[in-house]
């Protein structure tokens, strides 16, 4: 519980430090007009600090320590992003993910004190197999599609960056000019999953939610009991 | 025209690395147990989506991609809020947030 906070604040620290080098790195990229070797290694970097901590995340049999991997996944998107030229957005995925959303989730893990869970559901195997197989062929056929694009210097960035890409200044014209609804509806949307989770989770609404959630919790519990029968079938 | 695949970073790059993330993601949904893994899988795929959008943004010079990518995030964070209040009801009322065990509305 106490290593948790110290784990994040030197991963973002680590994070910070690693960013600004990717800045750099990218200005000296733009200015000379082709990428530089320290775009190359950041990239490879970040993309197997990103790989690695997706595949812990969902290898994990401890739930915390899937977190934590999907924190460093996401920590190394916020370089990636960077790399990308997308500096705000960088800085807006390092707080509101692996500051808020990871907190939230580590905040219920901890509420609902969870053992260990079984690492695999093997139930529905033969389902699983084929949507498996779907994702193999989707994946073999955007991997051709990009594989035949190339990885050539010739076929890198177009060039003609401008200095202010990516800015705070240029996102805020976009949301606020061409994108003013979706900005907008999307603080509706923001309001209404407050609202929502609010009524969700709260335990305490006198008489109503109790006896809903005994009645949720039989239909609930009978519903389990049918499908143990069909299973004994 | 394949180049070399370590000289440089070029766009194709970043697709294969989100194409990549965005399968582990689909794995975990479908071969974890817990509703927590599922949601941080579904988080991991979103963030495959958006490194994609920004790819494509830089390679094309287009801002819009940075707004949309924003755009994703709220709603990221919205969906976790939802998604996260389900599991603390389902999760008092049956004591287990299997997603192998929540069987009630196939019933």
């Amino acid at each position: 519980m106490i290593g948790l906070p110290m784990l994040s604040g030197a991963a973002l620290a680590l994070t910070h430090t690693a960013i600004v080098a990717g800045a750099g790195a990218v200005g000296a990229a733009g200015a000379a007009g082709t990428a530089g070797i320290g775009e190359t290694v950041l990239f490879w970097l970040f993309a197997l600090i990103a790989v690695g901590g997706a595949l812990g995340m969902i290898t994990r049999r401890n739930v915390v320590a899937a977190v934590m991997c999907l924190v460093a996944t996401i920590v190394a998107l916020a370089g990636l992003y960077v790399l990308l030229l997308a500096q705000f957005l960088a800085v807006i995925q390092v707080i509101v993910y692996a500051g808020a959303i990871m907190v939230l989730f580590v905040f219920v893990i901890m509420m609902l004190n969870k053992e260990d869970d079984a690492p695999w559901a093997l139930r529905g195997l033969l389902i699983k197999v084929l949507a498996g197989g779907g994702l193999a062929y989707l994946m073999a056929r955007v991997g051709s599609v990009v594989w035949d694009a190339g990885f050539s210097p010739e076929r890198a960035w177009n060039p003609g960056q401008a200095e202010t890409f990516g800015s705070i200044g240029q996102v805020g014209q976009a949301l606020f000019t061409d994108y003013l609804f979706p900005f907008e509806a999307v603080s509706l949307v923001l309001l209404v999953a407050v609202v929502g989770a609010l009524v969700l989770a709260n335990p305490r609404r006198p008489g109503v939610a109790a006896a809903a959630d005994s009645g949720a919790a039989a239909r609930i519990e009978v519903g389990e009991a049918g499908t143990a029968q069909e299973g004994g079938q | 025209m394949n180049g070399s695949l370590f000289a440089t970073v070029s766009p194709s790059h970043f697709l294969i690395l989100a194409a990549l993330l965005f399968a582990i993601g689909v794995i975990g949904v479908l071969m974890r147990r817990s509703v927590l893994i599922v949601l941080m899988s579904i988080e991991l795929m979103m963030n495959a989506a958006n490194l994609t959008i920004l790819a494509f943004a830089r390679q094309w010079h287009d801002i819009n991609g940075h707004a949309l990518a924003m755009l994703v995030i709220a709603v990221a964070a919205a969906e976790a809020a939802i998604g996260l209040a389900i599991v603390v009801r389902v999760f008092r009322i049956l004591r287990h947030s299997e997603v192998d065990r929540l069987t009630a509305l196939k019933h």
